[in-house]
């Protein structure tokens, strides 16, 4: 069965998503992957139209976040994960892993994605590879 | 129910002699209801001479899809608003900034206008769309948020198993794949889906697309792949540029004759608006899905000039 229409500020995001080449996400309201864009799937080493929309669990048990030592960061856990939950942006470091099983060192900016008072529509988290200083890449 | 352009001109009024069988009229559509509820999309200055052509003491609803100055311009010059006897409620898009009426007042106001909001002598009410369906007279009217520049809705009104989709200003392909993309990430594609008519935004020849990336608005091929990836049964093309004349209109209609055939439509499916052209939308009356004799029968054009 076809998914409902997505809200037109999710539209809109994955359209600057698509056009430029910092790695990015969307996420939807219920932090469900919507989109990531051909950059975010290099870093991924999996392209968006090989995994399709993924729930928390697939794409925090696929990806990550994960610590410093690979220990599995709960996106509950997650410092922005609290801050897009309060409508307010955040920025973060942590790794991830890649669908080759290579690890990242990543710094992520995060944007709440508001349409109304009522409430939001998900957000957008931009990714930086960081060098093996720490560094932004 | 029935459909009557009264302007299909975009951005700003095109009068002239080389304009004369599309019209220099702004956006403005007139739909009588079976039920006999006068609907009005938009108030572009083709709303002035269908004011006059209104009876005494109408009730009348108007849709605004934005508040673009080629969609409200001829609020101003609707007879109605001057008659004390007619009821105008005026639909349109919410903004947390200010109420719709606030919105529009900064048009009816000094020191543009000679008359304010609150000396119209007409029962003027103005309303938010509501976020669900809701009905007016016999029809159910539904409003959804489209890709334009602004807030800018779209309207699907639905009467018995009949149904309109009027969205004037849309630019579905910005940064976007339309042939590719899923449906629930096209904007617009609900309201649209499997409409009996579909009045959309061609602003635009896709040789001309190029310089006006972003300004809101679609080119042929985009909203030919938009009809066709909605399958909508009848495709009328509407928000002419101003600079384009009867001339270059009449090629663009040619065009797109030729465009939406090719993409698998049939050629009857599709025509340009032009003022005062008149058409009668009924249901296929058949299910969805049901080929080309359905869909030719969708709509009965009744006249193409007023």
């Amino acid at each position: 069965m076809a998914n409902s229409q997505k809200p037109l500020e999710l539209i809109l995001a994955r359209n600057l998503l698509t056009s430029i080449s910092t790695p990015a996400f969307l996420l939807d309201e219920n932090s469900h992957l919507v989109f990531y864009n051909e950059s975010a799937g290099a870093l991924l080493g999996i392209s968006f139209e090989e995994t399709g929309r993924m729930d928390p669990q697939e794409w925090t048990g696929s990806f990550g976040p994960f610590d410093t030592e690979g220990t599995p960061i709960s996106l509950e856990d997650l410092d922005i994960t609290q801050a897009l939950r309060d409508r307010r942006p955040a920025h973060s470091r942590f790794h991830i892993r890649s669908a080759k099983g290579s690890e990242h060192g990543i710094e992520a900016a995060a944007f709440p994605i508001i349409a109304s008072e009522e409430g939001a529509s998900g957000a957008m988290i931009f990714f930086w590879p960081l060098d093996e200083n720490g560094a932004g890449a | 129910m029935k459909v009557k352009v009264w302007g299909a001109r975009g951005s700003v009024p095109a009068p002239g002699p080389e304009m004369i069988r599309y019209g220099g009229n702004t956006s403005c559509v007139q739909v009588t209801l079976d039920g006999g509820e006068e609907l009005i999309l938009d108030a572009g200055t083709g709303i002035r001479t269908l004011g006059l052509n209104l009876v005494n003491d109408p009730k009348v609803n108007i849709l605004l899809t934005h508040l673009h100055l080629d969609h409200i311009q001829g609020l101003m010059f609707f007879p109605p608003c001057f008659q004390a006897d007619s009821s105008i409620t005026i639909w349109g898009p919410a903004s947390p900034e200010a109420s719709l009426e606030d919105r529009i007042a900064r048009y009816i106001s000094a020191p543009l206008s000679p008359v304010e909001v609150r000396e119209l002598p007409c029962d003027v009410s103005f309303r938010d769309t509501p976020p669900s369906e809701w009905k007016i007279g016999t029809a159910t009217i539904r409003a959804e948020a489209v890709t334009h520049r602004g807030p800018t809705l779209g309207y699907r009104i639905t009467e018995g198993d009949t149904s309109l989709c009027y969205i004037p200003d849309h630019e579905p392909a910005l940064g976007a794949s339309l042939e590719d993309l899923d449906p629930e990430w096209i904007s617009g594609f609900d309201l649209a889906r499997e409409a009996d008519l579909l009045i959309h935004d061609c602003q635009y020849a896709d040789s001309e697309y190029g310089e006006h990336i972003g300004w809101g608005h679609s080119a042929l091929g985009a909203t030919v792949t938009f009809a066709r990836r909605v399958e909508a049964k009848r495709l009328l093309l509407f928000h002419h540029d101003p600079l384009h004349d009867d001339e270059y209109l009449d090629g663009l209609g040619a065009a797109a004759v030729e465009r939406f055939t090719q993409a698998g439509g049939d050629p009857g499916g599709i025509s340009m608006a032009q003022e005062g052209g008149a058409l009668a939308v009924t249901a296929s009356g058949a299910s969805p899905g049901t080929g080309a004799t359905a869909r030719t029968s969708a709509v009965a054009e009744v006249s193409t000039r007023g």
